[in-house]
C-alpha cells in the first residue's frame, strides 16, 4: 500500500485582509481569489501560472475560471469534496496531497472565498430557498416548513442534547468564546479582540436557545488560498514545509446530512461533531496520537461544537468537554493549546482556511502566539454534514 | 406556519404528507427487513431493499431535543415571537425514528427532553398537513 504520510506539504498561503460582511461585495469573488492565490504563490516561491491543479470544498470560483485567469499552460487536476461549508475542509487538502504525491499535478491550490452581498446571510441560506415560493422540496421539506432554517438553529439541537446527556452548561459555552477573544487580543488582524466575561456572553442576544450571539462566529468577507506540492519540491521552496502527515474525511454510521435534515444518529453521535470516525483515521494515517500534538486548530463556528470536537478527537472523555474548556485547558499554558490566533470566533470566519494558515505559521515559527518548538499540529474541520474531516501537519517528516 | 413554505411532496414523500392531510401518521417500513425509517428514502439503510410500504403509527413519542428560535430567519415569523423546533423520537419503532417537528400547546418552561408527546396535524394546503406534537395527557 502507498502511504500518503508526509508525501506532500503546504508551502505557501495567502489571503486578503478580512472584511465585514458585504465589505468586498463590489470587488467580487474572482478578484478576491486571484489576489489570495497570487499572494500564496509568492509565499511559495512560484507564480500562479505554475499552478496546475485545484482542489476545493465548495467555492463560487471554479477551477476552469482560475486556470484561465492565470494563463497557466496546462490544467492537470481538479477535485471537489462535499460536506457543507467547512465540514470537509481537510478533504480538500487530502485530495491535493494525493494529487501531488502521485504526480497528477505539481502545484495544487486549495482556495476559499466569500463575500456576502448586502442583506445576504449564511444563516438565511436555507430560508432563502423557500422564500417567495409556496413550497420547498428535497430534504428540507422536512425542516424548513417547521421554521428550522439556519445552521445556528440546527446546532442548537445538538447542544441541547449534549446539555441533557452530560450536564453541559451555557457558562461552559461562554468559556470557548472567552478563550478565543483572549487569544485574539494581540492579533492585529483579528476582528474581535475585546475580552468578554461569562456575564457579557449571557447578556448577548439569545438567537436559538441555548445559543446566544456570542456562541456564533461572525460572517466575514475573505479570500484565502494555500499551495500544496510534493515533499520533494517542497524542500526547494522558500519556507519550511508543513508536511501533511495525514488528512482524512469520514462519518460514523447514519450520520448522513446530520442536523441539516437528518436526526437519526446514534445518541453518542447526535450530541457530537460527527468526527469520531475521522479522528481515528487522522491519527492512524499519521502514526501519531493526540499526545504528540503541540497545538490544535479546531473549527469553531459555534461554541458547543468546539466542545464536541474536543471530545471526538480525544482531548477528554465523551461528555467532559464542557468542564475541559471551562478549566482553562485551551490556553497557551494548557496541555494542548487551541486556536492561538483566535479562531473563527475572534479572528475571522473563513470556513477553516485561517486555521490552516495558523497551523503553517506555528510550524514555521512565525505565529503571534507562537508555541515554542511547535512541530505537530492537529487541524479539525467543522461539525456539519458528512463528511467531516481532520488532518495533521508536521514540520518533522522523519 | 405563516410566512414559511410548505412541503413540496415528491414520489417518495407524498404518501407521508397526504396521510397527514387525512389525520394519520405513517412511517416508511422496509417490506424486506421491517425496519422503519424517516425521512422517507428510496433505499433501506439496513438491508438495501428498494421496496417499502407506509406503516401507520399511533404518533406517541418523547422529546429528544429542541431549540427555541428567538431571532427568526424569515421575517414572516417575527410576529409569532419565540417558537420551538423539536426532535421527537417515536415510540415502538423497529430502528430509531426521529421526526423534526414542533410541540404546540406547551409553555416554554414545560418543554424538556423526555417530555411525552402525541401527534396532531397542522393543515398545510388542501390535501396535506404537517405532523406536529403536543404534550401527552395522562390517561385516567
Amino acid at each position: 500500500m502507498i502511504e500518503l504520510r508526509n508525501q506532500a506539504a503546504i508551502v505557501g498561503f495567502g489571503y486578503v485582509p478580512f472584511g465585514k460582511r458585504g465589505e468586498y461585495a463590489e470587488r467580487g469573488h474572482l478578484r478576491l481569489v486571484v489576489e489570495a492565490v497570487t499572494a500564496a504563490c509568492a509565499d511559495a516561491g512560484i507564480t500562479p501560472a505554475d499552478v496546475d491543479g485545484y482542489s476545493s470544498y465548495y467555492t463560487p470560483i471554479d477551477p476552469p475560471e482560475l486556470f484561465e485567469a492565470f494563463g497557466a499552460k496546462q490544467l492537470r487536476y481538479t477535485a471537489q469534496t462535499w460536506g457543507g461549508g467547512g465540514s470537509s475542509m481537510c478533504g480538500a487538502f487530502q485530495n491535493a496531497a494525493m494529487a501531488v504525491a502521485t504526480g497528477a499535478a505539481d502545484y495544487v491550490v486549495v482556495h476559499k472565498v466569500m463575500t456576502m452581498e448586502a442583506g445576504a446571510r449564511y444563516g438565511q441560506a436555507f430560508g432563502q430557498m423557500g422564500q417567495g415560493v409556496p413550497s420547498i422540496g428535497g430534504p428540507f421539506q422536512f425542516s424548513v416548513p417547521y421554521g428550522l432554517q439556519a445552521p445556528g438553529q440546527m446546532f442548537a439541537l445538538a447542544a441541547r442534547r449534549h446539555m441533557h446527556l452530560y450536564g453541559t452548561t451555557t457558562e461552559q459555552f461562554a468559556h470557548v468564546t472567552m478563550h478565543a477573544r483572549a487569544m485574539a487580543a494581540n492579533n492585529p488582524e483579528a476582528r474581535f479582540r475585546t475580552p468578554i466575561t461569562v456575564e457579557d456572553h449571557h447578556a448577548s442576544q439569545m438567537i436559538a436557545d441555548p445559543l446566544r450571539l456570542f456562541d456564533f462566529c461572525m460572517e466575514t468577507d475573505y479570500g484565502c488560498a494555500v499551495v500544496i506540492t510534493s515533499a520533494e519540491r517542497a524542500r526547494d521552496c522558500p519556507h519550511p514545509p508543513a508536511y501533511i502527515a495525514s488528512a482524512a474525511v469520514g462519518a460514523p454510521f447514519r450520520y448522513g446530512n446530520a442536523l441539516m435534515s437528518f436526526y437519526n444518529q446514534p445518541d453518542e453521535d447526535f450530541a457530537s461533531s460527527g468526527q469520531r470516525a475521522v479522528a481515528g483515521e487522522v491519527y492512524r494515517m499519521a502514526r501519531l496520537g493526540l499526545a504528540d500534538m503541540d497545538v490544535a486548530m479546531v473549527y469553531d463556528h459555534f461554541t458547543p461544537m468546539v466542545i464536541t470536537s474536543l471530545e471526538d478527537f480525544g482531548f477528554c472523555a465523551k461528555g467532559e468537554g464542557g468542564p475541559y474548556v471551562a478549566d482553562g485547558n485551551l490556553g497557551l499554558d494548557g496541555p494542548l493549546p487551541v486556536n492561538p490566533h483566535g479562531g473563527n470566533l475572534a479572528e475571522a470566519y473563513t470556513h477553516g482556511m485561517t486555521h490552516v494558515n495558523e497551523a503553517v505559521r506555528q510550524i514555521r515559527g512565525t505565529a503571534i502566539n507562537q508555541i515554542p518548538g511547535a512541530t505537530n499540529v492537529l487541524v479539525v474541520g467543522g461539525a456539519g454534514p458528512s463528511p467531516t474531516s481532520g488532518m495533521i501537519l508536521t514540520g518533522s517528516p522523519g | 406556519m405563516p410566512g414559511l413554505p410548505g412541503p413540496r411532496p415528491d414520489p417518495t414523500t407524498e404518501g407521508y404528507w397526504l396521510a397527514a392531510g387525512r389525520g394519520e401518521l405513517v412511517i416508511q417500513r422496509c417490506t424486506a427487513c421491517g425496519v422503519h425509517r424517516h425521512p422517507p428514502t428510496q433505499v433501506c439503510y439496513s438491508c438495501g431493499a428498494l421496496d417499502w410500504e407506509w406503516a401507520p403509527h399511533p404518533g406517541n413519542g418523547t422529546v429528544y431535543s429542541y431549540t427555541w428560535v428567538e431571532r427568526p430567519i424569515h421575517p414572516g415569523l417575527a410576529a409569532l415571537g419565540a417558537y420551538n423546533t423539536t426532535v421527537v423520537e417515536l415510540d415502538d419503532t423497529n430502528g430509531v425514528v426521529r421526526i423534526l417537528a414542533r410541540v404546540t400547546d406547551v409553555e416554554r418552561a414545560d418543554l424538556v427532553v423526555g417530555l411525552p408527546v402525541e401527534v396532531h396535524f397542522d393543515p398545510a394546503g388542501d390535501e396535506i398537513a404537517l405532523p406536529v406534537f403536543r404534550p401527552r395527557r395522562a390517561r385516567a
